[in-house]
């Protein structure tokens, strides 16, 4: 398959590293030079550099005319929407353009959009924002995944004292009729996929798999009822992923949002529902003032700035000051695997979400959900098992499954199941499949 | 610099206009043959020769309108016209003198209603109407009429249009002004039209339908009798009354588009409408209760009375259908501040206006906040809305200039002798262009005619004030309007 992703800054390069691990051709086109050098230090790819102000003789160098995606990925929206209408009129088959406008991205102009020849159209601030609004819903556990509208959900749960299966190996505690299943395991910097004979331990980062019915027992088990709704959360820097947030979160919840450029304050009280969001034009670094707008009574704090450096600091300190939930925005890669070991909750990396949401798309048809885990470098995916696959053929146990991948349950019709050796897998069935170093398309391979 | 030759020419196109509706009035007076024939042609040959003579000599104008001059010409247009208009009472002898005849036709213009003749049965037809049209015509505006007339008009000016409108926020609904001044004519057409005749059909002879329609949908106060609608002693009546004050004290833009372009609903989420329906009906059930517990009335003819007061009084328009004087002291204090508040702006009603309320709470609501959190951006929101920093001080501005004139005319009357209730609500009643007066001297259905010559003219001054809210008056008194720059 040929993909050519236009834009070389984050995005561009997570979705290079993600294409070019699964031996798709790609080709990079950007104005800068040195932000190629570094990707193809990285990558096997190919790169282009050209000019992005007019960019035509390169795209049909690039052989735009026979390419399976077109990815137009620049700062600049516009740019982007009219690379891909370009694309498409010069023969490639699927194009997505990132916007950062919300604007953008309702139905009516997505429509519109997709007439003119743009297939996808992708708002990285609206697609952190409903990770965040998910995880302020669930506030216990650290991420949480659904399939199928929530008949299966994955959660990370960092687990404590508190939590009732501590020290225990699995074979003893798991029976066939165990509401939970657990994935994967990280400690410190390890990723277990567990075996019989392996255990939880204080601090584990565990990815359980659950049916809708069972999460509030699941709770119960981790020891995490403590943990309060949310009804004030505060966010620190009122970018457009804050506006993304408060305008999806749920009436209920009141926010206060801080920031200290008084521009954009005025410009936020616009965008925002005043009745419900309170606007501060102070440093949210700021433990004062952070104190004085009642930070101990907030029951999430989310650190949106630009700066990932202040958003995991301001998140430990809301931490020491009682807030339960925590959320920091982390732009830098390198920050997040580190930042996942400080107890700072749950992180967000907009440039990898909106990666792996692209990234998708070339899986296909067959691989209908897609989502890689930062924190343990890994991929949860749905695959559909098409009749006569190999994933039909035997129980789960003498299918001869990689070790670096686990079935995380499946969805047969509208019902989950969680999964066991003995389930056995029937054609049409949508299977969650968890892989950690290993190739997503090798697990393609029982599916076909 | 003053463009004073293209002021005398719009004033000299006016003054022919205002003699077009006097002729209305004459035409009306030939009908019933009476008295009033002779002071109708008289007035209308004057007003007519003063016309040509001012557009003669602003032949050749130039047609740049400055902001100066638009305040100025508003001024002056308001003031002539109340001038010519008294003329046909002069000459009559229907009223003897020049300070009643003066107060009364500026009364009629802006709306406010309040009168100085004990005896209005007494006057002829055409005189009655001439009083009604005088309100009618001040409902929305002379030059905003003329607007819609003449489409070359002070050549579209925005200038004239913001000088005259009301209300903090002036918008238009259409690109082009004519043609927003022709639709909200066009409502006001229509309300007037439905309003006579509903009350046509519910039992008033067709000369008081007309009447009494116009001056309830310029939210006048005029009426044909003494006892007001009260005269009738007509459920049906005074509920048509109601319906009718209450659509006047709508925006008519908003109207325009509930009733013509099918946004029923917008008119239900606009905060200034549902800041004047709750406050209408907070008013009245107040009022109610103080009906039932102290004047033991009927639990239907109290809410008939108290909701026809209520919007008699929010809506400026000063008719009654009962003597508000007989009731507890207390409902008068609801009545006065119904008056201060008035209803929407862009209606035919005075005061503070609705729209004004609902910022200057907000603000007050937001000082309160800001106390708690310093650092807080707190917006004030209307209709989805900010309004700025710039316009609230502006609102608050008008708010202090408003209570100060109030204040200063309060404190003049009680000088010259008036009872200090009646002073109070008088200078509040004329501020807003209501009419009625509450007190124990002068009752809310009697004249004014007992009140001083000076008092009067100050009363004249202060409708005219209050009608085109303030500033532009006050911006014409201030040094560096006249300062040659």
């Amino acid at each position: 398959m040929k993909v050519i992703i236009v834009g070389a800054s984050a995005i561009g390069a997570h979705l290079a590293d993600l294409f070019s691990k699964g031996n798709q051709d790609i080709l990079i086109i950007d104005d800068d030079e040195q932000k190629l050098e570094r990707i193809q230090a990285n990558c096997d790819l190919m790169t282009i550099h050209s000019s992005l102000s007019a960019p035509i003789q390169s795209l049909k160098d690039a052989g735009v005319k026979n390419s399976d995606l077109f990815i137009a990925v620049t700062r600049d929206e516009y740019l982007n929407l009219s690379l891909c209408v370009l694309a498409k009129s010069m023969g490639a088959k699927h194009t997505v353009a990132k916007v950062e406008n919300a604007e953008l991205t309702d139905p009516q102009t997505v429509s519109a959009f997709n007439a003119a020849g743009v297939s996808t159209i992708i708002n990285p601030d609206s697609l952190a924002a409903q990770d965040i609004v998910g995880g302020l819903e669930l506030t216990w556990a650290r991420q949480r995944w659904n399939v199928h509208e929530g008949a299966l959900t994955m959660l990370g749960i960092k687990v404590r004292e508190q939590c009732q299966i501590l020290g225990k190996p699995f074979k003893e505690i798991f029976k066939p009729d165990s509401p939970y299943h657990i994935v994967a395991i990280k400690r410190g910097t390890d990723t277990i996929i567990p075996t019989g004979n392996d255990m939880l331990l204080t601090g584990d980062y565990v990815y359980f798999m659950t049916k809708r019915e069972f999460v509030s027992s699941l709770r119960g088990i981790v020891g995490k009822e403590h943990y309060p709704e949310v009804r004030n959360a505060i966010i620190v820097g009122g970018g457009k992923t804050a506006v993304s947030v408060v305008n999806k979160l749920p009436h209920n919840i009141k926010v206060k949002i801080f920031e200290s450029d008084i521009r954009r304050c005025e410009e936020l009280v616009e965008l925002v529902d005043s009745s419900r969001v309170m606007i501060i034009n102070a440093d949210g670094r700021s433990v004062a003032n952070l104190m004085e707008e009642n930070i101990r009574r907030a029951e999430a704090f989310i650190a949106l700035t630009g700066n990932a450096e202040a958003n995991i600091l301001a998140c430990l300190m809301a931490k020491n000051l009682g807030v339960p939930k925590t959320i920091a925005m982390i732009e830098n890669m390198d920050y997040v695997n580190i930042a996942g070991n400080v107890d700072i909750g749950t992180i967000i990396n907009k440039q990898a979400l909106t990666a792996s949401h692209i990234y998708q798309l070339m899986l296909g048809g067959d691989v209908s959900n897609m989502r890689n885990l930062l924190t343990v470098n890994a991929d949860v995916a749905e695959f559909v098992a098409r009749p006569g696959s190999r994933i039909t053929s035997k129980r789960v146990r003498d299918l001869g499954f990689p070790r670096e991948a686990e079935l995380g349950g499946i969805v047969r019709g509208d019902k989950g199941l969680l999964v066991n050796g003995d389930t056995l897998i029937e054609a049409g069935d949508t299977v969650v499949v968890f892989c950690h170093g290993t190739e997503i398309s090798k697990i393609e391979k029982f599916f076909l | 610099m003053l463009n004073k030759r293209l002021i005398f020419k719009i004033l000299g196109t006016l003054l022919w206009i205002e003699g077009a509706f006097m002729t209305l009035c004459l035409i009306m007076a030939l009908c019933y043959g009476e008295s009033d024939i002779l002071p109708f042609a008289i007035t209308i040959i004057a007003t007519l020769i003063v016309g040509t003579a001012l557009r003669l000599s602003g032949r050749h104008a130039s047609s740049a309108l400055s902001r100066r001059d638009a305040y100025l010409l508003v001024t002056v247009v308001w003031i002539a016209f109340a001038v010519f208009g008294s003329l046909p009472f002069l000459i009559g002898g229907y009223i003897n003198n020049v300070t009643d005849a003066f107060f009364e036709t500026m009364s009629g213009l802006t709306t406010t209603g309040a009168t100085c003749i004990d005896h209005v049965e007494g006057l002829p037809h055409g005189l009655l109407f001439w009083r009604s049209m005088t309100q009618w015509i001040g409902g929305l505006g002379i030059v905003f009429f003329t607007i819609a007339v003449i489409p070359s008009f002070v050549g579209g000016s925005v200038k004239v249009f913001a000088a005259e409108a009301t209300g903090p926020i002036k918008s238009k609904m259409h690109p082009r002004l004519t043609t927003t001044a022709k639709a909200l004519w066009g409502v006001y057409l229509l309300l007037t039209a439905a309003c006579a005749v509903l009350f046509f059909v519910f039992g008033m002879s067709p000369f008081d339908a007309i009447n009494y329609s116009m001056t309830i949908t310029a939210t006048g106060g005029f009426a044909t009798h003494d006892a007001s609608t009260g005269y009738f002693h007509n459920a049906a009546i005074d509920y048509t009354a109601i319906a009718f004050m209450f659509m006047s004290g709508v925006s008519f833009a908003l109207l325009y588009s509930a009733l013509f372009k099918g946004k029923a609903r917008q008119l239900f989420r606009n905060a200034e409408f549902r800041f004047y329906a709750i406050l209408t009906l907070a008013a009245t059930a107040f009022i109610v209760y103080f009906l039932l517990r102290y004047n033991h009335y009927s639990l239907g003819y109290a809410i008939r009375v108290a909701l026809f007061q209520t919007v008699s009084f929010i809506t400026t328009t000063g008719m009654f259908n009962e003597d508000a004087a007989q009731w507890h002291h207390i409902t008068w204090v609801i009545l006065s501040l119904c008056m201060f508040f008035g209803s929407c702006a862009g209606s035919t009603a005075g005061g503070f206006k609705c729209a004004r309320g609902v910022i200057a709470l907000k603000v007050l609501r937001n000082e309160i906040r800001h106390m708690l959190h310093p650092n807080a951006m707190l917006p004030v929101k209307v209709n989805d809305s900010t309004v700025h920093t710039t316009a609230q001080i502006t609102l608050m501005a008008f708010f202090l200039a408003y209570i100060t004139l109030c204040f200063t005319a309060y404190f003049i009357m009680i000088l010259a002798g008036v009872d200090s209730t009646n002073s109070l609500t008088i200078a509040l009643s004329c501020g807003s262009n209501v009419g009625p007066t509450l007190g124990l001297e002068i009752g809310p259905t009697m004249s004014w005619s007992i009140l001083p010559a000076g008092v009067k003219w100050l009363l004249s001054g202060l409708m005219l004030m209050g009608r085109l809210e303030i500033f532009t008056i006050l911006v014409i008194f201030s040094p560096s309007f006249w300062k040659m720059q």
